[in-house]
């Protein structure tokens, strides 16, 4: 007959070793089935968008005048049609996988790196330089940055790499206010007043304990952030300023499919089902994060 | 080893749990948290149940009274003034919870809503179950907070509750049980986060209640000081069951259970209990 | 109160000076001006246009002229747009983009938080499970993906709605972009209140309103949302802001003759005023409110002192 110890304050305990949260929280992330799928079709669509183009024929800027606007069929080899340019449409959608995907990481880890960093000081040391550092951050905050994002793109050139700065530019921001707001709140917590009578460093201090706690809230937010940089990056290359030729990404084939739909609905339809499904999986993996690291039982 | 304490005169029985179990779904799998539960309690009596954190002393009382969390249910009766709390309907229910039944809960810091006055918290109560206007509701929440001995400030009644410190929410929360003149106040850990000059004066508040009153207390704690001053007869959980059960000073003299014995060895020597 | 206000409005003067300076060095540093891609001209010619537009004097002096002229209300001449200035550029677009905007920011807080809370008090059940798909819907399909689907579907296949054209506003010409530019944010908004209504409900002090014995709609009611609706107000702002950068997407899908489609014409053409004076638009927007969800927020929480 087991009881069930009811801790008040999950926070507290997320500091302490030995049968960790982290690993209850793994044996939660596996039980809930939505998420493990989601992470197989996550696995499965990043694997085939690196290594898929290797098996099929035609390049992904392969024209073929021969058959534009074909639509999707199993005999001559285009499985999800051509473009009007006789473009094979499955390679395409792969090969904008690939930058999609790769956008989508790393402007995410650019914008959590710089984040952390600039919230856990804020948080951290406070006062005037908390004060300073967060006042930068509510300027920053009421530019319509994606506004802002678009007169550095038209700007800089359409050059990919500025497009992970740009991105990772704006989502920071979220990321050090949720990163600061933590930090205070854990920052009173009784386990660092021990720290401190210790005799640890600060530097100790952020490293060791506050950076740790900060990360179930920061795992799930990039869960979150993700999905919201790859829908940027193809809101961009969807009005032109993102991806250029020859490069594609999603959201270059999207816009093309879109203006196309009415004669041929595969070039929406294919794209932006992958699109979906990404984003879709990403969330389904970020609540069940969410839930493993925090659970509401009821 | 549980012994039922039954009551002579029968017409004074205000509260009879019989054979509770309490489960809990969990992801951990089904948990049992309260075992085979039997206690009574009388008109104007103050039943004190002790326990360590965990012994599943507050989940008893949360299981009678329909304030178990989404993924609890439970099994048993708890009769109170010949009504079964347990099967009835929540509908049923509601009309005793406020009304006859008082609930203090352990932690005064987070148990008041933040953006609602004093005044509106305890008037509310009145009027809901009482039918009150608001005026008569606010007149009696002053005569309650003249029982819980706060200060009968005008500004009290519409001042919010982070503008009180935890001693005063404390008695609010004694002051909104009492707003409908209950039968039966359960107080959960009523004095666990206070400090000891605090304590003292709730203590003395719940005898008053009972004394002057004729309220019955359940009083929740997991320290004998409190209980041995106030309590009539005492109820001993541990890890669910209840393993001791008598009078006060029956059970404080003359311990029978073991789990009993090693409570009591933990007072200090010097103690007056 | 007047004096909170009074000093986020002092706040907010440097914020937006800011902005415009940054925006405006970003163009004027842009390599290209507005006339690099047009024919070469005569070189008196080419003079006589750089004075007229003041492109000759030095940076700061632009700047300053520019900020001149702005607070007395003159945007400029549209760079492009030769016959126009950017206010009246600006003031053909407002009616479209604010109409669309407007609607869809109400029906993106009323209609999220009220599915939101509903899905909170009757959490796993088919309502639930049915609110958080078609949100997932909104969240996962970006409105450039939702708003040719629709459009597509309603207007093509059924032939119900029209596709496109303002139509001077009629209400059926308004369905289909306000729903597109809407649902995501009715999708985050209702997560939003669900989560946070769940939070609440699990609350120490909802369990104390409820051993009061009270009627749980009158809980939900008094004690519940507006508890809850804290983190909705937080997104006000964030929510406004995509609402703007959607437009743009909306507005051209659906050819409405709005602000955000002079925007994008205006940076691809690097029409400088244009844009500038776009910008300023949303971003006082934005600040106002900001400066909104900060009154809204100290009323709602009385431990937030003004």
């Amino acid at each position: 007959m087991r009881l069930l110890k009811k801790t008040d304050n999950l926070e507290m305990s997320y500091s302490l070793k030995g049968r960790s949260l982290w690993v209850d929280a793994r044996r939660r992330l596996f039980q809930n089935k939505a998420a493990i799928i989601s992470l197989f079709i996550l696995i499965f669509i990043s694997i085939i968008s690196v290594f898929g183009p290797f098996f099929i024929q035609y390049g992904f800027i392969d024209t073929d005048w021969n058959s534009i606007y074909q639509p999707p069929s199993l005999e001559n080899g285009h499985y999800l049609g051509t473009d009007g340019n006789g473009r094979d449409l499955l390679v395409r959608i792969l090969h904008g996988g690939r930058l999609s995907l790769s956008i989508g990481v790393i402007a995410t880890f650019v914008s959590v790196f710089i984040g952390v960093i600039y919230g856990t000081i804020a948080g951290f040391f406070g006062g005037k330089l908390d004060t300073f550092m967060m006042r930068v951050v509510e300027i920053l905050y009421a530019m319509p940055y994606l506004i802002f994002v678009i007169i550095l793109m038209v700007v800089f050139g359409r050059n990919i790499y500025f497009l992970f700065i740009a991105i990772g530019a704006v989502e920071w921001l979220t990321m050090a206010r949720i990163v600061r707001g933590q930090t205070i709140s854990l920052k009173e917590k009784e386990f660092i007043e021990t720290s401190r009578a210790l005799g640890q460093s600060n530097t100790l201090i952020i490293i060791k304990h506050i950076i740790p706690n900060l990360a179930g809230p920061i795992i799930v937010y990039i869960t979150l952030m993700v999905p919201s940089v790859i829908i940027l990056e193809s809101f961009l290359s969807f009005l032109g300023l993102g991806v250029q030729e020859p490069l594609t990404s999603w959201g270059v084939l999207i816009s093309e499919g879109s203006r196309e739909m009415e004669t041929a609905w595969w070039l929406l339809i294919f794209p932006g089902s992958f699109m979906v499904i990404t984003l879709a999986s990403l969330n389904f993996i970020g609540d069940g994060l969410r839930d493993a690291i925090d659970p509401k039982e009821y | 080893m549980q012994s039922i304490q039954k009551n002579i005169k029968n017409n004074d029985l205000l509260l009879e749990v019989n054979d509770l179990n309490v489960f809990f779904n969990t992801t951990d799998g089904l948990i049992k948290a309260v075992n085979n539960v039997n206690l009574s309690i009388n008109k104007g009596e103050c039943l004190g149940v002790v326990g360590e954190s965990g012994s599943g002393k507050t989940q008893t009382f949360f299981s009678i009274t329909g304030l178990l969390s989404n993924n609890g249910y439970c099994k048993g009766s708890a009769i109170f003034k010949g009504f079964d709390l347990i099967s009835s309907s929540k509908k049923e229910r509601m009309k005793y919870l406020g009304k006859s039944i008082g609930f203090i809960f352990q932690d005064p810091m987070t148990s008041l809503t933040p953006h609602m006055k004093i005044g509106d918290q305890l008037s509310e109560i009145s009027i809901f179950h009482d039918n009150l206007t608001k005026k008569e509701a606010l007149k009696r929440a002053l005569e309650v907070l003249d029982i819980v001995k706060l200060p009968k400030l005008r500004n009290l009644i519409t001042s919010y509750p982070h503008e009180l410190s935890g001693g005063m929410k404390q008695r609010i929360m004694i002051a909104i049980s009492l707003m409908c003149s209950p039968e039966l106040i359960i107080a959960d850990e009523p004095t666990t986060a206070l400090d000891v000059t605090t304590q003292s004066e709730i203590l003395n508040i719940f005898n008053d209640l009972k004394n002057q009153l004729g309220i019955s207390i359940i009083l929740i704690s997991h320290n004998i000081g409190v209980i041995a001053e106030t309590s009539d007869n005492i109820i001993v959980m541990k890890d669910g069951s209840i393993v001791e059960n008598g009078s006060t000073y029956n059970v404080l003299t003359n311990p029978q259970d073991k789990y009993t014995k090693l409570l009591l060895s933990c007072i200090p020597p010097w103690l007056d209990v | 109160m007047i004096k909170f206000i009074t000093k986020r409005l002092l706040i907010a003067i440097p914020t937006l000076l800011i902005i415009i300076a940054f925006g405006f060095i970003m163009m004027r540093v842009a390599p290209g001006g507005p006339f690099t891609n047009e024919r070469v001209l005569p070189p008196e010619i080419e003079r006589n246009i750089q004075e007229a537009y003041n492109l000759n004097k030095p940076l700061y002096e632009q700047f300053f002229i520019y900020i001149k002229n702005l607070s007395v209300g003159d945007f400029g001449p549209s760079f492009k747009y030769k016959d126009f200035t950017v206010n009246e550029l600006i003031i053909s677009g407002l009616p479209v983009s604010a109409t669309l905007g407007l609607s869809s920011i109400i029906i993106s807080l009323f209609l999220g938080s009220f599915l939101g809370i509903i899905a909170a008090v009757k959490r796993n059940t088919y309502f639930d499970y049915s609110v958080m798909s078609v949100s997932l819907v909104g969240i996962c399909v970006p409105s450039f993906v939702m708003a040719p689907i629709l459009s597509l579907f309603f207007g093509l296949y059924l032939g119900i709605l029209p596709t496109s054209g303002w139509n001077g506003g009629s209400i059926l010409n308004l369905i289909l972009p306000i729903t597109a530019l809407s649902l995501p944010q009715i999708a985050v908004i209702s997560r939003m209140m669900r989560a946070s209504t769940i939070e609440v409900l699990n609350s120490n002090f909802i369990r104390t309103a409820r051993s009061k014995g009270l009627k749980s709609s009158y809980i939900i009611r008094k004690h519940v949302i507006r508890a809850s609706i804290l983190p909705i107000i937080e997104y006000l702002a964030p929510a406004s802001a995509g609402l703007m950068t959607g437009s743009i997407i909306v507005e051209q899908i659906f050819g409405l003759p709005g602000i955000g489609r002079y925007f994008v014409v205006g940076a691809l053409q690097r029409d400088y005023t244009l844009v500038s004076g776009v910008m300023i638009l949303y971003a006082s927007l934005l600040i106002i409110l900001i400066l909104i969800t900060d009154i809204l927020r100290a009323y709602l929480d009385p431990r937030v002192k003004i």
